[in-house]
């Protein structure tokens, strides 16, 4: 798989799209505004993927769901242990009770994870659906690398398209990773109108 | 302590006794370490999935053709294949959703490792496979141990070379 300029572009801005849909999603849960920085596109080795998210042995609390439809995908979000716990308690749970906490960060991650999807498969003319979502707290490379390798079969290049969201007001910031499969990336450029990959 | 890393689909190998060869993060991959009894060769392997489809350029991805292309490396280093053992890390289920290639996909890559070390022939001292945990592992040259580092757990030596076996003379 090999991917132009031209097209990664076009993929970052369905990225940015995606996640500025869930932006203002959990902006209204929160009732806070919440920022984006700009999302990159990225096209890696798998080695090199793992490191652009972060450092592999950081703790990390993740929020994972798979997307089936008209192409697969695994949509990560990830946060470091200070911004899990501000997310928590603006929502109003106390971070330390583990068990709420997973759950409340599952909830931000449905409600990000499915406006993401749905804005980006909207914009590809793609039905895509995303699954219940599992929350964990685990290393971060054990995390991206384990989507990673779900995605990995036929490529030996990642494709990740990686958008920061801050929240404002709040120590709070947070990436969402979207992972399509080799099969996935070519059904999104045909949808954008982008050609295939090479 | 120089560290080398084996880091996704990579192989690390060395005969130098101040290197720890090192993978961090493992999830459903597969850290596949290997000792030589007679020498501080030692290798290791981050594997990320069980089954190669033809013509992989990254040999270290995948079990069947991570195994061999490890051998050869250690080979080349100085090691003696029947000389060596093997410590198994890894291959957890982070997380049971994801693209559908991800089912089971940590408890396919060890069944995988496993296969294609007895097809070479190298049996296994230690395993610490399986659960929900990512795990970080390092092969200390000097010394031939292993340690093993589960997410919010410390460090621990899991294994360790062992003395070779003398033939005595009758």
């Amino acid at each position: 798989m090999e991917l132009t300029d031209m097209q990664l572009d076009g993929l970052r801005e369905i990225s940015n799209i995606g996640s500025g849909t869930a932006a203002t999603a959990l902006s209204s849960m929160l009732g806070r505004t919440v920022d984006l920085k700009v999302p990159r596109a990225l096209a890696l080795d798998l080695a090199d993927a793992v490191e652009a998210v972060g450092s592999p042995e950081d703790p990390v609390t993740a929020v994972v769901l798979g997307v089936f439809g008209d192409l697969e995908a695994t949509v990560v979000l990830l946060f470091d242990p200070a911004s899990a716990a501000t997310v928590c308690t603006l929502l109003g749970v106390d971070p330390e009770d583990s068990e709420m906490a997973l759950s409340a960060l599952g909830e931000v991650g449905n409600i990000l994870g499915s406006s993401y999807v749905g804005a980006m498969g909207q914009m590809a003319g793609l039905d895509l659906e995303p699954q219940p979502p599992v929350a964990l707290a685990d290393m971060l490379g054990a995390i991206v690398a384990s989507a990673l390798a779900s995605t990995a079969m036929d490529t030996d290049l990642a494709l990740l398209l990686d958008s920061e969201m801050l929240v404002e007001g709040a120590e709070c910031s947070f990436g969402v990773l979207f992972v399509p499969t080799a099969d996935g990336v070519g059904r999104l450029l045909t949808g954008l109108g982008l050609g295939e990959a090479a | 302590m120089p560290e080398l890393m084996a880091r996704m689909a990579e192989i690390a190998v060395s005969r130098h006794e101040a290197d720890v060869l090192v993978a961090l993060g493992l999830g459903s991959c597969i850290g596949l370490a290997l000792l030589d009894r007679g020498s501080p060769v030692a290798g290791l392997a981050h594997v990320v999935l069980p089954e190669s489809r033809e013509g992989t350029s990254v040999p270290g991805k995948f079990a069947d053709t991570a195994v061999p292309e490890l051998l050869r490396q250690m080979v080349a280093l100085g090691a003696t294949k029947s000389r060596l053992q093997a410590v198994l890390v890894g291959g957890a289920q982070m997380f049971a959703t994801g693209a559908s290639g991800s089912l089971d996909i940590g408890r396919r890559n060890e069944q995988a490792v496993r296969t294609a070390l007895s097809v070479a022939g190298i049996a296994i001292t230690v395993a610490v496979t399986g659960g929900s945990s990512g795990r970080t592992m390092r092969v200390h040259l000097a010394t031939g141990l292993i340690t093993c580092k589960a997410a919010g757990s410390v460090e621990e030596p899991i294994a360790s070379r062992s003395p070779m076996k003398l033939k005595v003379a009758a």
